[in-house]
């Protein structure tokens, strides 16, 4: 139960609530919490909204109330021209126009609705035109076009109240910022973005009117044009018609769109080239600019200038250690000079002592020609010796008597003589030697350490041509097989044999001629008497057959070889066979070859052997 | 569409759905509606529930329970490492987690939630003869980060696309639908929860239909399995007394007893008296003994006393008298108890006892309500923002009086009223007065309003005069989120209309 006011008792605030909201945990559960926070999320319901709203609306309520009163400009409309009202106008929104919430345009409406309907004003006694003639239509279609959106965004695009200018350059020279500010921000209305960047003051940063410029040159507006289509496309009777008149329609608003462009365009640019802050800016920027390069120069002109102090320092450096350098090259050249005048002029004195000395004495000699050649000695001697035993000689020369100094000089002479003698013998040799050297080089070695006997060579060449190169361990082999059948008896290593076989390899084609044919000879005069002294049996011609025998050609060995291949052993006429495949050769010297090469094959398995068990053995 | 609510609980699990606007907890396939938070590892499966609990006896080292107390914790944990103490299923650590070992093989805790989320998971689809995703899961208050994302893991593992996790008190709550049909006024909610190993006692403000946790306690020492253990002590004593066996060092002996008086304890909630039997229990001799409800009570009176000293000792916490409650909510398995029930009515002699859901069925069935109001729902994130809500610092009061003459106090907005809100309320003047007026106070703290408190006067004059008749004044107190209030009264019958707006002192 409340009680009564008392006398005097008005309605009062005495004092603010003490403490504000407090933030609460609570438990995520439950209806209530789901719409709590739904409502706080989308923050559209009812109870938020409109809680939080309340303020507002209330004051601009008054406001709408007051518009209401001024219709007679009602009265004038013309129905039949209701796309070119002002629907905002009508609607009693002026003052707010594409301020206006939807709420708001939606209360206005009622408004209207309730003061102008026909059937109201029927009622009042007003005067009604006819159907679609009276102004109430201008009403719903104003409320019918600000209620949707997308043809409230298309009226608003064209609202006729907005100030398209765009301020000329000369307009601005003055008073920039009063004449650009108003325009920028009219114009923000269109962008799609929201925060459009205010144009500022002077004091504004670059970055801020970076900011700006940029953000109005990249302009993304939402102002379009179809509202004022010059066709209506829902008036089109057949597909085609309208789509003609969706394509004039387009073309008419891309063009529209474009003009706003450039309207846009011209309007950054012309605030661009008279912004104030820009010039500053680019002032600062030249400034900046100049004072950077002019540092830079006096930057560069000092670095050189420091480059050019350090190289004339590091030159006169240079300079001055050269100078000592030589200066000293030149004091040590001095001295050597000096000591070596002093060493000259004394060993000069020491010969002209000796000279002296020699003379006084006579040279040791009364006899003239003795005298002449030991004049001649001594000038030998005074050329030869050193000062330190020239001294020395004087010293004795002095000291001792006249024989004394013979005895002496003689034995210097005789020492001087003995090492000419030497010295010419060692020339001799050396000169021996080279001729040696040289005679050497040319001949291939020729006189080994060993000695090679012709046989022993021919032995050689013959071995490696028995055992060709690729024969298992082929030197040691050829060296075996030598051993075995030199007669020399000289044993010959491996190496010794290829020494020998590579000095033989560089012999030049005539010299091995020689030597085959050298070889060739001693076998023509050994063989011509081995038969003889081993019987007389064997006919002539046999032994006219082997001496006379052609050496066998590769090709002719080859064939042979085919030949042995194809008639086995057991073929009969085997070798009648054989002499046939092989042109040129006779039964006889196909056998006889036959067994050479048996021989031949034995050997060289013999040797191959040995030189296998001396492997052997020596492992 | 369905969905379901899980209540995990540390010896049981019990799954409520939602269908067709009701949340009913379904019976498992055993025909149970309570699930036994157990399960048995043998050779080639997993058991989970009754049959894990059973088995035990055999099977102890590779049978897990009370795999909550574990789920999310780390090596360290006090808790944990009670736990480990106690587990007789070895617990080792590896890189840092938890692991059980059985049969040589580690396992983690959430596998084993995992495990018996899927059995829920059956329980459910079973009964509701499709396939259901969408959960809840309760989990206690005191619940850390780590141990909620653990938990989230499992219920994700076992197929289970979880709504929300929400706190098992708010549950209880929601489970009575307290505050969710009348969004107005304030009230003061304890839900008193006496689960298998733990006593928690709650007091949330409801306030628009918005829960708020004022205080809470937890008592691990105190549960369901306290009152079993102290049963099965009384048995042993019994025996020995019958067959000179002591046999309370016989693990095996005590878990078959413990099975047996945990069948005895819940039978003793419903009848007077109840007989225990117990087959070749040591020694090939059965064990017969009959309990009666009394003894029963008896034997557990020091653990009752426990359980009414954690609620007084939450109240003194609060600073609430018992007058201060106007309901308690009852839930877990144990606050059947019919002794317990009349113990805790004795202490809140003028308050609704709320038990007429089942209560160890409660926390699942407010899970299921929970899952009910939010299947469906696109936007279901929650930011840690939109868990803190602005609310009402004080009390809005009008000074009035009774018919005696005194000066009375009402309170037109209470404190902890979320933000922004709107109240409206008809107040009473006596018709032979021609002018009436409101003075405004806040409230003080918890003392009563007093002269200092007054912040606002609303006067309304020249009212018709109406002989033996009475004034209706509407008062529409709006506050905004700042906490800016405004305030309009209105006269009906003349329609004349006072508003006032109050700032906040900056």
């Amino acid at each position: 139960m409340l009680r009564g006011a008392e006398e005097g008792q008005v309605t009062a605030v005495t004092r603010a609530l003490s403490a504000a909201s407090v933030l609460c945990q609570v438990e995520p559960v439950g209806r209530w919490f789901e719409a709590f926070i739904k409502r706080r999320n989308i923050n559209v319901s009812a109870s938020f909204q409109e809680l939080e709203d309340e303020k507002e609306l209330s004051e601009e309520s008054g406001d709408e109330e007051l518009q209401l009163e001024e219709f007679p400009m009602l009265k004038t409309l013309d129905p039949k021209d209701w796309k070119n009202q002002d629907h905002y106008a009508v609607l009693g929104l002026g003052h707010i126009r594409y301020r206006a919430a939807q709420k708001q345009i939606k209360a206005a409406h009622k408004a209207m609705v309730l003061k102008h309907h026909p059937d109201k004003r029927k009622a009042a006694g007003e005067q009604i035109g006819e159907g679609d003639n009276d102004y109430f239509t201008c009403i719903t279609k104003a409320y019918e076009i600000l209620s949707d959106p997308v043809k409230r965004r298309a009226f608003n695009s064209i609202d006729p109240t907005f100030d398209n200018s765009v301020p000329s350059k000369s307009e601005a020279k003055e008073n920039f910022f009063e004449v650009f500010s108003p325009v920028f921000e009219r114009n923000a209305r269109w962008s799609n973005k929201k925060n459009v960047p205010k144009l500022g003051d002077m004091n504004s940063s670059f970055e801020d009117v970076d900011a700006f410029y940029s953000f109005w040159y990249n302009f993304d507006s939402w102002r379009e044009f179809s509202y004022l289509d010059e066709e209506e496309k829902e008036k089109a009777e057949c597909r085609d018609e309208r789509r003609w008149i969706e394509k004039q329609n387009r073309a008419a608003r891309a063009l529209r769109k474009k003009e706003e462009m450039n309207r846009i365009r011209t309007l950054v640019d012309n605030a661009y080239s008279c912004d104030p802050r820009i010039k500053k800016f680019k002032e600062e920027e030249k400034a900046k600019k100049e004072a950077e390069k002019k540092a830079k120069v006096e930057a560069k002109r000092k670095e050189q200038e420091a480059k050019e102090k350090q190289r004339q320092a590091e030159l006169e450096a240079a300079r001055l250690a050269k100078e000592k350098e030589e200066e000293e090259v030149r004091q040590q050249a001095l001295l050597a000079k000096k000591e070596k005048d002093i060493q000259k002029k004394a060993i000069k004195k020491e010969r002209q002592k000796l000279r002296t000395t020699c003379k006084n004495w006579n040279y040791f000699s009364d006899n003239e020609a003795e005298c002449v050649k030991m004049m001649e000695e001594v000038e030998k001697l005074c050329d030869r010796l050193e000062l330190a035993s020239l001294q020395c000689l004087n010293e004795a020369l002095t000291s001792t008597t006249r024989e004394g100094g013979k005895a002496a000089v003689e034995k210097q002479i005789e020492e001087i003589n003995e090492q000419i003698k030497r010295e010419r013998e060692e020339a001799e040799a050396r000169l021996r030697q080279a001729t040696k050297s040289s005679e050497r080089s040319t001949s291939g070695g020729g006189g080994g350490s060993k000695n090679w006997s012709e046989d022993d060579l021919q032995l050689l060449i013959k071995a490696v041509n028995l055992f060709p190169a690729g024969t298992n361990s082929r030197w040691e082999v050829i060296a075996n097989y030598m051993n075995l059948h030199s007669t020399t008896g000289i044993k010959r290593t491996a190496k010794d044999v290829i020494n020998k076989a590579k000095s033989l390899q560089k012999l030049d084609p005539h010299q091995k001629d020689d030597i085959n044919k050298k070889a060739f000879d001693k076998f023509k005069k050994e063989h011509g008497v081995v038969p003889q002294t081993e019987s007389a049996a064997p006919s002539e011609r046999f032994e006219g057959l082997v001496t006379d025998s052609a050496p066998w050609t590769t090709e002719e060995q080859k064939l042979l070889e085919q030949a042995l291949k194809t008639y086995p052993v057991n073929t009969p006429e085997r070798w009648e066979k054989i002499a046939a495949a092989v042109p040129g050769r006779s039964k006889k010297d196909c056998m006889k070859r036959y067994k050479e090469l048996v021989e031949m094959v034995k050997a060289k398995k013999a040797a191959q052997e040995q030189v296998l068990n001396a492997a052997k053995a020596k492992k | 569409m369905a969905a379901i609510g899980v209540h995990l609980g540390c010896t049981c699990a019990c799954v409520a759905v939602y269908k067709d606007g009701r949340a009913d907890v379904v019976a498992n396939d055993a025909g149970d509606r309570v699930t036994p938070a157990v399960v048995a590892y043998s050779k080639n499966e997993e058991v989970v529930g009754l049959a894990a609990k059973q088995s035990r006896v055999r099977n102890i080292a590779n049978t897990v329970v009370k795999v909550k107390q574990i789920l999310g914790r780390s090596a360290g944990d006090p808790q944990a490492e009670k736990y480990i103490a106690e587990s007789k299923c070895p617990v080792t650590e590896k890189n840092g987690k938890l692991q059980y070992e059985i049969d040589n093989k580690l396992v983690c805790p959430e596998e084993v939630a995992k495990l018996i989320f899927s059995k829920m998971k059956e329980t459910a689809q079973s009964a509701l003869g499709s396939d259901v995703n969408d959960v809840v899961i309760t989990v206690p208050f005191e619940f850390g980060e780590n141990q909620k994302n653990a938990l989230g893991q499992a219920a994700g593992a076992a197929g289970f696309n979880v709504l929300r996790l929400i706190h098992e008190p708010s549950a209880a709550l929601l489970a009575y639908g307290i505050g969710q049909d009348s969004p107005t006024g304030k009230s003061n909610v304890l839900v008193f929860k006496l689960g298998g190993t733990s006593l928690s006692v709650t007091v949330i403000e409801v306030n628009s239909g918005i829960y708020r946790v004022l205080a809470t306690n937890t008592d691990d020492s105190i549960g369901g399995v306290c009152f079993t253990e102290a049963l099965a002590q009384h048995l042993a004593s019994e025996f020995q007394r019958s067959y000179k066996h002591d046999i309370r060092g016989n693990s095996r002996a005590m878990m078959k007893l413990m099975n047996s008086a945990d069948v005895a304890k819940h039978s003793l909630s419903t009848v007077g008296s109840s007989n225990c039997f117990v087959d070749s229990l040591y020694d090939g001799l059965d064990f017969d003994c009959n309990v009666s409800r009394a003894r029963f009570e008896l034997i557990c009176s020091p653990l009752f006393n426990k359980c009414v000293e954690a609620i007084k000792k939450l109240l003194q916490q609060v600073g609430f008298t018992a007058d201060d409650i106007n309901k308690v909510v009852l839930c877990g398995g144990s606050a059947r108890i019919p002794k317990l029930q009349q113990l805790i009515k004795d202490l809140f002699p003028a308050v609704e006892l709320l038990n007429s859901i089942t209560p160890d069925e409660v926390i699942p069935i407010g899970a299921a309500t929970e899952a009910g109001i939010l299947v469906g729902k696109e936007n279901l994130s929650l930011e840690e923002e939109a868990l803190s809500i602005e609310c009402s610092a004080k009390d809005i009061l009008v000074k009035g009086v009774d018919e005696s003459g005194t000066d009375k106090f009402t309170v037109l907005f209470p404190s902890g009223t979320p933000l922004p809100a709107r109240r409206q309320h008809t107040l009473l003047a006596p018709g032979n007065n021609s002018s009436v007026c409101l003075e405004l106070y806040e409230s003080l703290g918890k003392s009563p309003a007093k002269e200092e408190g007054k912040f606002a006067q609303i006067v309304l004059q020249d009212l018709d005069k109406k002989e033996g008749g009475l004034h209706d004044i509407l008062t529409v107190l709006t506050m905004k989120r700042d906490g800016s209030l405004h305030v309009t009264c209105t006269d009906q019958d003349t329609g004349k209309c006072e508003v006032i707006t109050v700032e906040v002192a900056s």
